[in-house]
């Protein structure tokens, strides 16, 4: 004879309406609002992955690898963390919404995770070839901090490396256009000095604090090298849009206008494309 | 009422007929009872947790989809708390009857082909501090007479993973029995 005291108990309990079914919406919703979160979480994802990728191809930061040992506290110190650590979160937390979803039901979730990684770090290269990187570093340097934040690396002064344009040269210093501003490094120390003209893009690093930098190492940079410490500098010291220029506003030759518009399109800077074409 | 599938109970308990949720019950009891028993310190704990099982099950009635195998379900459920249990409270005893040690005796072939016999209560304390990781496809598998595949549904792991558990657990049993049968010879 079977114990019917179980039975009647939880019988009671639902007849009594103590215990209820939970609305079909219930878990409707709960369904819509995992996708949504997951789906939301692997889009931050590949943007994240994107800025970084961008990050480490477009700034001074890997660059200062080059030092080899001597650049490795200004490599850590224009290391962009917090994009990093945020990356590593929002995989993680992505994972996480896998395993409760119904596509990883009754699946390898160590398969599923390498597949996800796979797709946000292909998507995240193929936005490399967009301007969304720029985008966000653009409202970096207009001041929107939600975005600035990520980017202070690149925006703050460093202490152990500096890159940017030479403004003056002298013997024993240099005085550079960098994204913060007039910068005067140092170069007595420096052992093996390139021949070093106005101009050039030049990287060092050794030590220093705001406007003067004592360098141990400087190295001459190619134009195209570190294109976000390049607008950085077109920012800070002439803030405009190249493309937003008509040539017909300036008294120039047909031939002039062209070779200028050509130049803007290489986003060369202005300066260099008045003189560039002025010279023919 | 008897020739009714567990889901078609399921989809007329959704449309209005909660009184055949009592037929749920007649059907589960014994078998989440004995499963439970697999996991649990004592009778009383089951008892509770079995109840919150059931109720559990009632109430989340509409996130069970109506095209799967509702005894996986209502299995998953039971291990849920089954693990949740065994989170709380470390350790948990194991006791088998005679059929159930006859069982995993012969299908689990302990033995090894060896003439060796071993005690029930060597098997039991195997068991017993057995990892849960193992132990949960064993019980499953080898007491609860379950496929790969509704194993794989209630553990939500897929069918090979369940496969090598098994066998992995099954290999456990064996040389942990090994090493009490060398104790008791010496």
């Amino acid at each position: 004879m079977r114990d019917e005291k179980l039975e009647n108990s939880i019988m009671g309990k639902i007849k009594s309406g103590q215990v209820k079914l939970k609305s079909k919406y219930a878990f409707l919703a709960e369904k819509l609002g995992l996708g949504t979160a997951f789906t939301f979480s692997v889009l931050l994802s590949i943007l994240f992955f994107n800025l970084i990728l961008f990050y480490l191809k477009e700034t001074d930061n890997l660059k200062y690898l080059s030092f080899g040992k001597f650049g490795i506290f200004a490599f850590l110190e224009s290391f962009p963390y917090l994009l990093v650590i945020v990356f590593i979160i929002l995989i993680v937390f992505s994972g996480y919404l896998l395993t409760r979803s119904d596509v990883s039901y009754k699946k390898p979730f160590g398969y599923l995770a390498i597949g996800m990684i796979a797709i946000i770090m292909i998507l995240g290269g193929i936005l490399t070839y967009t301007n969304l990187g720029q985008s966000f570093e653009r409202e970096a340097r207009r001041g929107n901090e939600s975005v600035r934040v990520f980017f202070k690396p690149l925006i703050n002064d460093h202490n152990n490396g500096v890159a940017g344009v030479v403004f003056e040269q002298n013997e024993n210093y240099l005085i550079l256009q960098t994204p913060q501003g007039m910068r005067r490094v140092e170069i007595e120390e420096v052992e093996d000095i390139p021949s070093i003209k106005k101009d050039q893009f030049v990287i060092a690093v050794g030590f220093g604090e705001k406007s003067s930098f004592k360098a141990t190492k400087i190295m001459i940079a190619d134009k195209g090298e570190m294109p976000s410490i390049r607008r950085g500098i077109d920012f800070k010291f002439g803030e405009f849009d190249r493309k937003n220029i008509p040539p017909e506003l300036l008294n120039f030759t047909e031939e002039e206008k062209s070779c200028i518009k050509k130049c803007f399109d290489l986003k060369k800077s202005p300066r260099e494309c008045f003189e560039e074409c002025h010279e023919e | 009422m008897d020739q009714l599938t567990d889901e078609q109970i399921v989809s007329a308990i959704l449309e209005g007929d909660k009184d055949l949720y009592r037929e749920i019950i007649k059907r589960y009891e014994k078998k989440l009872s004995h499963y439970l028993l697999k996991f649990l310190s004592n009778r009383d704990d089951m008892e509770d947790i079995l109840q919150v099982v059931f109720i559990k099950v009632y109430k989340n009635l509409y996130g069970f989809d109506v095209n799967k195998k509702f005894s996986s379900w209502i299995y998953r459920i039971a291990h849920n708390e089954a693990v949740n249990y065994l989170k709380k409270r470390r350790g948990s005893r194991i006791s088998l009857d005679d059929v159930e040690y006859k069982l995993i005796d012969e299908k689990a072939d302990i033995r090894g082909g060896a003439d060796q016999m071993f005690l029930k209560e060597d098997v039991e304390k195997v068991l017993n501090e057995m990892n849960v990781k193992y132990k949960e496809p064993i019980v499953l598998f080898y007491f609860e007479n379950m496929s790969y595949d509704e194993i794989s549904d209630i553990l939500r792991i897929p069918k090979n993973t369940v496969g090598t558990l098994i066998m992995r657990g099954k290999n456990s049993i064996k040389d942990k029995l090994e090493e009490i049968n060398k104790k008791h010879e010496r």
